[in-house]
């Protein structure tokens, strides 16, 4: 079937099998391959992408449902071509990155969290990470990331 | 050749349309369940996408009654202020059901229909009466939540609950093997009503002792009619122990589920009469 997805704010046309998962479509078709395929199945949260600003599972919504919303994936974040934004520079000062099979997951999960809290505390945002996995960091080094972005944005919006 | 086709229907008219097809349908809402990897998906007939429907969607107060969409997301569920003063139970197993990105996709109506053994809205759902207003190519018609079974080409497009003057308390806990992201090993959810302190209304189901919630009759007797009292308690923990005996006699969860659902049983009760779980009324734990 054929669809319209816009995506980082830009519109393609893609064609995909009905039960087409969103992970599969983006990585596959459009050539985002920030975000990563981990369980398939909801545990991992790797695949973590924003569907109308809210984090969701693209390997468990289907493609099609997506026409229509926007879809934010890692690569959308940037402030710019080849730049950064402030939570991904948070993740890589604190260091907050391991392997990093887990971090584009990861960031989304938790610019997701800050957009719908912009002053989480540590137990909120464990809690938002509650569905993204990391085998590597120990998750102290994740939440101080996220909370350091959270204190900087405040500062920047006071 | 068959194959699957897509439908993306805008109302419950379209989907009755639909109905009368003949085609076999497979309805999808959040596709939490369909999409799972090693999950059998559907290879032919049509795929009907509940997402573009606004009446199977929100949720309302008419009349004596909630009136619950079925697509409504569980995270819209966890965060309705509504729910959450009315079956705080429905609000508590929501906000614990899934992950975040789980909770924005998946369904009231798929958590009922996919009827997992531990489905964590279906306890609050029966201790509330729930009703399900269900359509097929016959209509539409209304049906008592524990009368409900899934089957092909039936939809479940809004739940209705009660909404008696003045609500009742009401409290869910589960049990798994995290604190997150869990299939529930054992969850609970308890209705209660109080006059002058003393308990006269009182419903209790759990899941995961059997392939659908059960409700806790025992338990429920042990309390009804009295005050809460540590006497009361234990004769609460003892038939609750009881009723796991009854229902899953020869699993070996048995034995830990037995003692665990007093604590579930416990934590409700605290929770709903605003007491902490380490007051003395409960100091009779098992």
């Amino acid at each position: 079937m054929k669809f319209n997805l816009t995506v980082n704010g830009r519109t393609a046309v893609v064609e995909a099998e009905p039960l087409e998962p969103l992970s599969t479509v983006l990585r596959d078709r459009l050539g985002l391959r920030g975000l990563k395929e981990g369980c398939c199945e909801g545990e991992c949260g790797a695949c973590t992408v924003l569907l109308d600003g809210a984090p969701v599972h693209a390997c468990l919504t289907p493609g099609f449902q997506a026409e229509g919303r926007d879809i934010t994936t890692i690569e959308g974040l940037g402030d710019g071509p080849g730049l950064l934004s402030g939570i991904q520079r948070a993740f890589v000062e604190v260091g907050a990155v391991q392997c990093g099979y887990c971090t584009p997951g990861m960031v989304m999960a938790a610019e997701g969290l800050l957009r719908a809290n912009p002053d989480p505390d540590d137990a909120e945002i464990r809690h938002a990470l509650a569905g993204n996995i990391c085998r590597c960091t120990g998750y102290d080094s994740i939440v101080r990331a996220i909370a350091t972005e959270a204190a900087s944005r405040n500062r920047v919006s006071a | 050749m068959n194959m699957l086709t897509v439908a993306r229907p805008r109302s419950l008219d379209a989907i009755s349309a639909l109905m009368s097809d003949g085609r076999p349908l497979h309805f999808i809402a959040g596709g939490t369940d369909m999409l799972i990897a090693g999950r059998l998906r559907p290879k032919d007939g049509i795929l009907v996408d509940l997402g573009q429907v606004a009446e199977l969607s929100g949720i309302s107060v008419v009349g004596q009654h909630i009136r619950i969409g079925a697509a409504t997301t569980v995270a819209r569920l966890a965060e309705d202020p509504v729910l959450a003063a009315r079956l705080p139970a429905l609000s508590q197993a929501a906000a614990e059901c899934g992950a975040v990105q789980i909770r924005n996709r998946a369904t009231i109506g798929g958590n009922i229909a996919e009827a997992a053994p531990a489905a964590d809205l279906l306890p609050p759902l029966w201790v509330a009466d729930a009703r399900l207003e269900i359509r097929d190519h016959d209509g539409s018609r209304l049906v008592a939540i524990a009368d409900y079974i899934a089957s092909p080409g039936r939809l479940i497009t809004a739940i209705l609950l009660p909404d008696p003057d003045p609500a009742p308390k009401s409290g869910f806990a589960k049990l798994g093997s995290r604190r997150e992201l869990t299939i529930s090993k054992l969850n609970l959810a308890m209705l209660m009503r109080q006059e002058g302190g003393r308990i006269v209304d009182l419903r209790i189901v759990a899941g995961a002792i059997g392939p659908r919630p059960q409700r806790l009759k025992l338990a429920e007797a042990a309390l009804g009619g009295r005050f809460l009292s540590p006497k009361a308690l234990q004769l609460f923990a003892k038939a609750l122990s009881d009723e796991v005996d009854t229902a899953i006699p020869t699993r070996s969860s048995r034995v830990w589920k037995r003692r665990a659902i007093v604590g579930l049983g416990y934590d409700v009760i605290a929770a709903m009469t605003g007491h902490s779980p380490r007051h003395p009324l409960f100091a009779g734990a098992a």
